[in-house]
């Protein structure tokens, strides 16, 4: 009998787990398939808050609104060194890039078919700057101003030759103004306590570009559909899927056609991917390492000679091998892929015996020094502590003690900021695909002060510094932030490590498929 | 949470010579007010220290949440300090909080920039259901195989469980959840890869949030079979431990009571063995069991961070995750609050529980 119970019991459970293996498989065969079609999946680890642009400042943010909202301007594909029309058929700088003149595309409308004007231009720009949020330094001090219906003039009291490479950022996307302020917008000088238009911009969307938004989630996924009033050429998907994945999972998802575009793998994590589409680049964000040059913070790190002794024992080549295919070694602050970058000629070289020459010239004996980073945050896959490790390997070889100081993100941000960092090992990502985006390294600037460099410890470079942020024209300028990056790899206490790789990873069914350093993958011209 | 930590909560007269009683109305009544009492005081209880210690905790939420152009511009930093109260005393900040709190505000999140309440109303009921699929499968699974293994004690098929059970409470679930994925969805295609629902599956009409149960109100099959679809792997890789607590813990209940002389009783009475089995040894064994289910219950809302970030499936453990690195304080509030609540239902549920399997245990 007792066997007639067990038999039971065991039937039991057994059926149960065969029930939940047979749905799992039935309705994993019933579930829609992605691959192909009209659909487009893509895999992003999120970094995302809001959908309204006045607000947004994160890579997932501008993904979404790059689909959503024209810009006066953008960039096409992979390059952002051009660039090109979107609103704006053409634009004039005048008076040494103070005033600029926007003509806007008399075709151009939104997505409910009424047209874009300079109204909503103006509007929306100001909108974003009064809003007080993450974007709104991009325009702060500019005067935006509508003539006519469609001409738009921005003017500035200092010149501003990066307007047109701040200008792409989704962030000063184009609003349909009249249905914003239906639902709580305004672009007045208290909009930062009055704008309550923002709950309805995560579930809507008043843009003007090929998408129009279906859902909005900060933590599942964003899915857009085909702008039925769009004014310039169809997308080819009709919906794009944006899906929260953890990184890892991605490859795992493309590689079985599951999902169709990840973007957030490191090279390492591509290795063993294969009947996929493998794009890599060097991406625009810098690691840098720097000593800080207030001997009240350390006598050790402010010491001239240490510092080149540090920038000398450094093996780049072995950091560009950890952080795998298609990073690169970074000449100076300003990433390969902009205007002003050094050529790959002008790259610190790595030499151990000038590195202990240095050193003895410093008068320093036996130096130890903590190295601070955060841990729980990779760049484009790259752990702040990997590289850490090999900094502290290097610098032992010419008898520099290192201890590592590792630390959450926010806690290291504190010290960081207050520029209390003995050394530190961090990370630039840029806020726009300009130059003058990196002079915040300039002594008595953001990352200046953060390693204890004032306008007095290097007045010449100060100097260069604002030459370069008030010089005009490509090949002047060009050549300003060039000298500007020389002599800070000179006499600064920067150390410009390495880019990361920008890697996307797409199956092949996948046309043109292009990353971009802005919005990670180029979503309007995907065949 | 055992059962001496639940007298901490309940005062539970257990008379086994008395005479088995009925839960009165009135007494239930009783009670429940004296529970829900002092789950009140308690609730107050977590809301100071959870704010104590998130304002202990060294960071600043300005830094955390604004950009680094952004920080450096006084103007901002300043709407940003204004807007979410920051730029009040610590006390003033606390005494604000419990008076919206008694309004159902629990603020806005720093992050999402919209109302707590609003994101624990998306992301609670996606743990839950995720949690009471674990729970059900470690019921059904656990005590099952657990009375199977007691009755063939010591025979291979108790011997197969008790490793397997082994195994569920040894091997640590973000090992399992990689294992499950790599295989159920890589290589067998079985399962999908992770989230809440099928690419561009429109939710269901929120009744109550969980997707399955909803869709089933709707009467959307297709919407039902994607929710189920997506719910099943995270599910079993969640409850797989408890799966493994259950079934050492059933089969040690019902070794202790097999061989006793009531049993044997029964069986000389003539009684078939399923009856024996079900009315003399099983439900002596509920009693643990309901113990045992509320404290996995508790653990499974607690474990959920690395199987809902391996899975995508957006829950609460990933929220407060993203809610702890970026010092979004009245999210973490937030979410201690809901946490603390659930843990104090469960316990509640479970006392009555036992009042309800064993009648000599009185509430009062």
């Amino acid at each position: 009998m007792r066997k007639h119970v067990a038999g039971a019991i065991g039937a039991l459970a057994s059926a149960a787990a065969l029930a939940i293996s047979t749905v799992g498989a039935a309705s994993a065969t019933a579930a829609p398939s992605a691959s192909g079609g009209k659909t487009l999946v893509i895999d992003n680890s999120f970094q995302l808050v809001t959908a309204d642009p006045g607000h947004m400042f994160e890579p997932s943010g501008e993904l979404v609104d790059n689909g959503l909202y024209d810009t006066l301007v953008t960039f096409q594909g992979s390059d952002l060194k051009t660039v090109v029309p979107d609103l704006a058929t053409s634009w004039t700088s005048l008076e040494n890039s103070k005033k600029y003149i926007f003509h806007l595309n008399p075709k151009a409308r939104f997505s409910d078919g009424t047209p874009v004007t300079s109204a909503d231009v103006v509007w929306s720009l100001d909108r974003m700057v009064n809003l007080k949020g993450n974007p709104s330094f991009l325009l702060a001090g500019e005067k935006i101003v509508a003539q006519g219906p469609e001409t738009v003039v921005m003017t500035s009291a200092l010149p501003n030759p990066a307007l047109p490479y701040i200008l792409p950022n989704p962030a000063t996307g184009v609003l349909n103004s009249k249905l914003v302020k239906a639902h709580g917008g305004t672009d007045a000088a208290n909009a930062s306590t009055k704008d309550t238009a923002e709950n309805w911009l995560n579930n809507h969307s008043a843009g003007s570009g090929p998408y129009v938004l279906s859902s909005f989630s900060t933590t599942t996924q964003v899915v857009m559909k085909a702008n039925p009033n769009y004014w310039g050429a169809k997308p080819a998907y009709s919906t794009v899927d944006l899906r929260n994945v953890q990184a890892p999972v991605q490859g795992l998802d493309v590689e079985r056609g599951a999902n169709e575009i990840a973007v957030d793998l490191s090279p390492a994590q591509t290795k063993s991917l294969s009947g996929v589409q493998i794009k890599r680049a060097p991406s625009p964000n810098v690691f840098f390492l720097f000593t800080n040059n207030d001997p009240t913070i350390s006598t050790v790190t402010s010491n001239p000679w240490f510092q080149k002794a540090v920038r000398a024992a450094i093996n780049y080549k072995s950091l560009v091998a950890l952080a795998g295919t298609g990073s690169v070694q970074t000449p100076g602050v300003v990433p390969t892929v902009f205007l002003g970058a050094l050529p790959s000629s002008a790259d610190s070289k790595t030499s151990v015996s000038v590195a202990k020459a240095d050193l003895a010239k410093s008068g320093l004996k036996n130096p130890s020094v903590a190295l601070t980073y955060p841990t729980d945050v990779q760049v484009n896959g790259i752990n702040f502590g990997d590289l850490a490790a090999r900094v502290q390997q290097d610098l032992q070889q010419v008898g520099i003690t290192v201890t590592l100081q590792p630390q959450s993100v926010q806690v290291a941000l504190q010290t960081y900021r207050g520029g209390k960092e003995a050394m530190g090992l961090w990370e630039w990502g840029p806020d726009f695909p300009d130059p003058s985006d990196y002079l915040v390294f300039g002594p008595g600037h953001l990352v200046g002060l953060r390693a204890g460099w004032t306008t007095a410890d290097a007045p010449g470079l100060a100097t260069l510094a604002q030459k370069a942020a008030d010089t005009t024209g490509t090949a002047a300028r060009q050549s300003v932030f060039q000298a500007f990056q020389q002599q800070l790899n000179q006499r600064g206490p920067f150390m410009p490590l390495i880019q990361t790789a920008q890697v996307v990873v797409a199956t092949k069914s996948v046309k043109n498929v292009q990353g971009n350093g802005l919005w990670l993958v180029d979503l309007r011209n995907l065949g | 949470m055992t059962c001496g930590t639940l007298a901490n909560l309940a005062v539970i007269n257990t008379s086994l010579r008395g005479r088995a009683r009925r839960v009165t109305p009135a007494g239930l009544g009783r009670f429940l007010g004296r529970r829900i009492g002092i789950g009140l005081v308690l609730m107050v209880g977590i809301t100071l220290v959870a704010f104590v210690l998130t304002h202990l905790v060294p960071g600043n939420p300005a830094a955390a949440n604004l950009g680094q152009r952004a920080l450096g511009d006084p103007a901002i930093v300043k709407a940003f300090n204004h807007e979410y109260g920051l730029d009040k005393p610590v006390v003033d900040q606390y005494v604000i909080y419990l008076g919206k709190l008694l309004h159902g505000n629990l603020g806005i999140s720093e992050q999402s920039h919209r109302a707590v309440v609003t994101d624990l109303a998306e992301y609670v009921p996606a743990t839950i259901e995720l949690a009471l699929f674990a729970i059900v499968i470690s019921l059904v699974l656990g005590v099952g195989l657990g009375i199977l293994a007691a009755v063939r004690r010591g025979k291979l098929v108790d011997g197969v469980i008790r490793v397997i059970s082994l195994l569920g409470v040894s091997m640590p679930t973000f090992w399992v959840a990689l294992l499950a994925f790599y295989l159920f969805f890589f290589r067998l295609g079985w399962f999908p890869s992770g989230g809440r629902l099928g690419p561009a599956v429109t939710p269901p009409g929120n009744i109550t949030g969980l997707y399955t149960v909803d869709a089933l109100l709707h009467g959307d099959w297709s919407l039902f079979a994607s929710a189920l679809d997506h719910l099943v792997l995270p599910g079993l890789v969640l409850g797989i431990y408890t799966v493994g607590t259950m079934v050492r813990f059933t089969r040690a209940s019902v070794l202790e009571v097999i061989n006793n002389d009531y049993v044997r009783a029964a069986r000389v009475k003539g009684l078939s063995e399923w009856t024996v089995i079900r009315r003399h040894v099983v439900r002596p064994a509920l009693l643990g069991i309901a113990t045992v289910s509320g404290v996995a219950f508790g653990s499974l809302l607690s474990g959920t961070v690395l199987v809902e970030n391996i899975f995508g499936w957006p829950g609460i453990g990933q929220y407060a995750y993203n809610s702890a690195i970026n010092l979004d304080l009245p999210a973490i509030m937030g979410v201690s609050m809901v946490v603390a609540f659930i843990y104090i239902v469960v316990n509640l549920l479970v006392d009555i529980l036992y009042s309800i399997l064993d009648p000599r245990i009185e509430l009062r």
